[in-house]
């Protein structure tokens, strides 16, 4: 058993791909501080990347990991969920991967409670293809193709999987990774789909072009903004606006889960036939 | 593994028939030849294929999913080919366009594969009932970037079911996704169809014992060492070009071997690789050379010409891809002209073309009104060819 993240690593891979100030590894070392705690065992831990900054962190994490195709990571990891439901499945994607060409595969893997934990690093911005508009950016962000300011509202994604059928939903900031941390491992010792958005700051593509500039002002931000969700219920909708709302958001334990539901059919139906 | 324990092949024999139709004899070459893992998308006229297996792998313990699109179905099915299971999937013209993409990961990951694409005529919607040969090149170049491609052609009801074998064998054998093509009235049409008499079949210069099952057969030596996931060594799997262990490189060599070896591993095997059978050998003037429905005219055409005394023979072809070169060049050494009746504008007479012409005038003879090519269509199309050579 690990007894550091490091050996969660393949540290001979590194210096990673990520720009200074970036918070994608900060995720990524929330996320592996939870695996420690759960003493992930790196054989039947599958972690699921699509395309996109934070999908490299596959390429650096000593699971069984597959770099997949841009927008799919949640399909490849039903296939693998499926084929073997013992196995712990992660898929770490991003807000364009996930939110954008992915979006589809990811409210159907929340109808079907499929137990597959999914980080979304949302970063608002298409980070590897350098500073594109991403659907998570809303309106008046500046981007490469938004050169005038973004038109379009964001989605929120968290309202979004808890009405799709997830059972755990959880945000948290790169500004609170031991939170973040708290929230993955929730997600994955929950039976079904869990669902943690992850917001992370792109200094480079996104601080280039919008207030505030900067790791540390885009983090300060982060955190003027976040609010716990128990506050935040005490709270007027008009005082949230714009405000980061943290925490476990929906927990639902009683939905049948999928790949158990299959299991369970096949026995049904084998003793019948 | 025991064959033909399928429920309903079972239920066909005790109503003392074996009309089987195509589609389901490709699922049932499937789960006899070992696939597990299915997720597909409905789409005319390929759906019957995964209704079949929708009730049978639950049978044998499998897993049958349908997906919410075809990417998503495909892509599930690498899943789980990369932790070892056997999986397939089956489609039709517009979502076998939707998995190009993944079926270049598959070629690239090396992840073992089959993809049924039961053609309709197109593009786009097309008519979705209607026979076809559109995909022929797609199935070839699909995918983006230059990558291996095996590629075999149903004729019959029979071919539905050791093709699917086949196709199974050579997937897992060579690390790679393969296509299975039908069209819709290969697909749709019912044949008497007995076990017994599918279980030997001489498709090629090595002899096929289907009645063997599936066998997990040895890999070739050129793919890379595979990476299955959940096992000793947890591996890394990606879409990047990559080394040995894996891992991504940028390295021009490294780059320039990962990519010939993907290709040599297809291509240096095409003995193994070629399917095919030639009837009426070395006696024709004229071949003609047919795969899918089109070679089932061609084989009646055959009789046709035999009984006017045409010097005619007929290659058909199982495995389009990699391209049979050194069997197209033998017949191209011998006959004066070779037809290739198709359904489509001439797409495998391309290829066929560029491998004889250096001998043999290569004719085409496509087709793309959403009818079948008659055998008489194809005898007047010799008896033109014969008296022009006559007449030379
Ligand atoms: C099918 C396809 N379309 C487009 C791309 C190019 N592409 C690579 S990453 C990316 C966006 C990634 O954005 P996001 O998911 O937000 O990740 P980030 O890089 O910001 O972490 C795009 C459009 C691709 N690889 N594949």
């Amino acid at each position: 058993m690990p007894a550091t993240i490091d050996e969660y690593l393949h540290t001979e891979h590194f210096p990673h791909i990520w720009c200074p100030g970036c918070g994608l590894g900060t995720v990524t070392g929330s996320f592996l501080r939870a695996a420690l705690e759960l003493g992930l065992k790196k054989e039947e831990t599958v972690v699921v990347g699509g395309i996109g900054c934070s999908s490299r962190a596959v390429g650096y994490l000593d699971f069984s990991t597959v770099h997949s195709i841009h927008g799919r990571a949640l399909a490849f990891a039903t296939g693998i969920k499926m084929a073997h439901p013992q196995f712990t499945v992660i898929v770490l994607t991003g807000d364009g991967d996930g939110a954008a060409i992915g979006g589809n595969h990811l409210i159907h893997a929340c109808r079907r409670n499929i137990d597959i934990t999914c980080i979304l690093f949302n970063n608002r911005i298409y980070g590897m293809t350098g500073g594109q508009l991403s659907p998570q950016m809303g309106e008046g962000g500046m981007a490469t193709t938004a050169p005038y300011g973004h038109e379009e509202p964001a989605f929120d994604l968290c309202r979004l999987t808890e009405a799709a059928g997830a059972t755990y939903v959880a945000r948290g900031t790169a500004y609170g990774p031991r939170e973040l941390q708290r929230l993955i491992k929730g997600g994955i010792t929950h039976k079904g789909f869990s669902f943690i958005e992850a917001v992370t700051q792109c200094p480079t593509e996104f601080g280039k072009r919008n207030a505030p500039k900067g790791a540390i002002a885009m983090l300060e931000d982060m955190k003027a903004r976040a609010i716990n969700a128990k506050k935040a219920a005490a709270l007027p909708p008009e005082e949230l606006v714009d405000r980061i709302i943290t925490g476990v958001l929906h927990e639902e334990t009683g939905r049948p889960e999928f790949a158990q539901n299959y299991t369970d059919m096949l026995t049904r139906v084998r003793n019948t036939e | 593994m025991e064959l033909w324990h399928s429920h309903i092949l079972r239920e066909t024999i005790d109503q003392d028939s074996l009309l089987v139709q195509g589609n389901r004899a490709c699922a049932l070459g499937a789960l006899d030849s070992g696939v597990r893992f299915f997720a597909g998308y409905p789409i005319t006229p390929s759906s019957e294929i995964m209704e079949t297996m929708a009730r049978e792998l639950p049978l044998v313990g499998g897993v049958f999913l349908q997906m919410e699109d075809e990417i998503a179905s495909i892509c599930a099915c690498i899943g789980a080919s990369l932790t070892g299971e056997v999986a397939m999937t089956a489609t039709s013209g517009p979502g076998f366009s939707l998995m190009q993409e993944a079926i270049g990961y598959a070629a690239v990951a090396e992840a073992p594969l089959v993809v049924v694409d039961v053609m309709r005529m197109g593009p786009s919607t097309g008519r979705p009932t209607t026979p076809s040969q559109g995909d022929v090149m797609q199935a070839r170049w699909g995918t983006h970037g230059d990558h291996p491609a095996i590629v075999l052609a149903a004729s019959n009801v029979a071919d539905m079911y050791r093709l699917t074998m086949a196709a199974v064998r050579f997937a897992q054998r060579f690390r790679t996704p393969v296509t299975l093509l039908a069209d819709e009235v290969v697909g749709h049409m019912r044949e008497s169809f007995a076990p017994e008499l599918v279980g030997r079949y001489r498709l090629t210069s090595g002899d096929f014992d289907f009645t063997e099952g599936y066998l997990r057969p040895d890999m070739v030596r050129e793919v890379h060492p595979p990476h299955t996931l959940g096992r000793k060594g947890h591996p890394h799997v990606t879409g990047l070009i990559h080394d040995d262990t894996g891992f991504p490189t940028n390295d021009p060599k490294k780059s320039e071997q990962f990519l010939l070896q993907l290709h040599d591993k297809v291509v240096h095997h095409r003995d193994e690789l070629c399917l095919y059978d030639v009837k009426n050998e070395g006696k024709g003037r004229v071949c003609i050379v047919a795969y899918g429905s089109c070679a089932r005219s061609a084989r009646a055409a055959l009789k046709l010409a035999k009984e006017e005394g045409l010097p005619v023979e007929v290659l058909h072809l199982y495995t389009l891809f990699p391209l049979p070169v050194e069997i197209i060049q033998a017949v191209a050494r011998r006959c004066e002209f070779i037809l290739i009746p198709e359904l489509n504008l001439g797409q495998y007479a391309r290829e066929v073309r560029k491998m004889a012409e250096n001998w043999t005038t290569v004719i085409s003879m496509g087709k793309i009104d959403g009818t079948l090519i008659t055998p008489r269509e194809i005898l007047d199309r010799l008896e033109e060819l014969i008296g022009k050579y006559e007449s030379i």
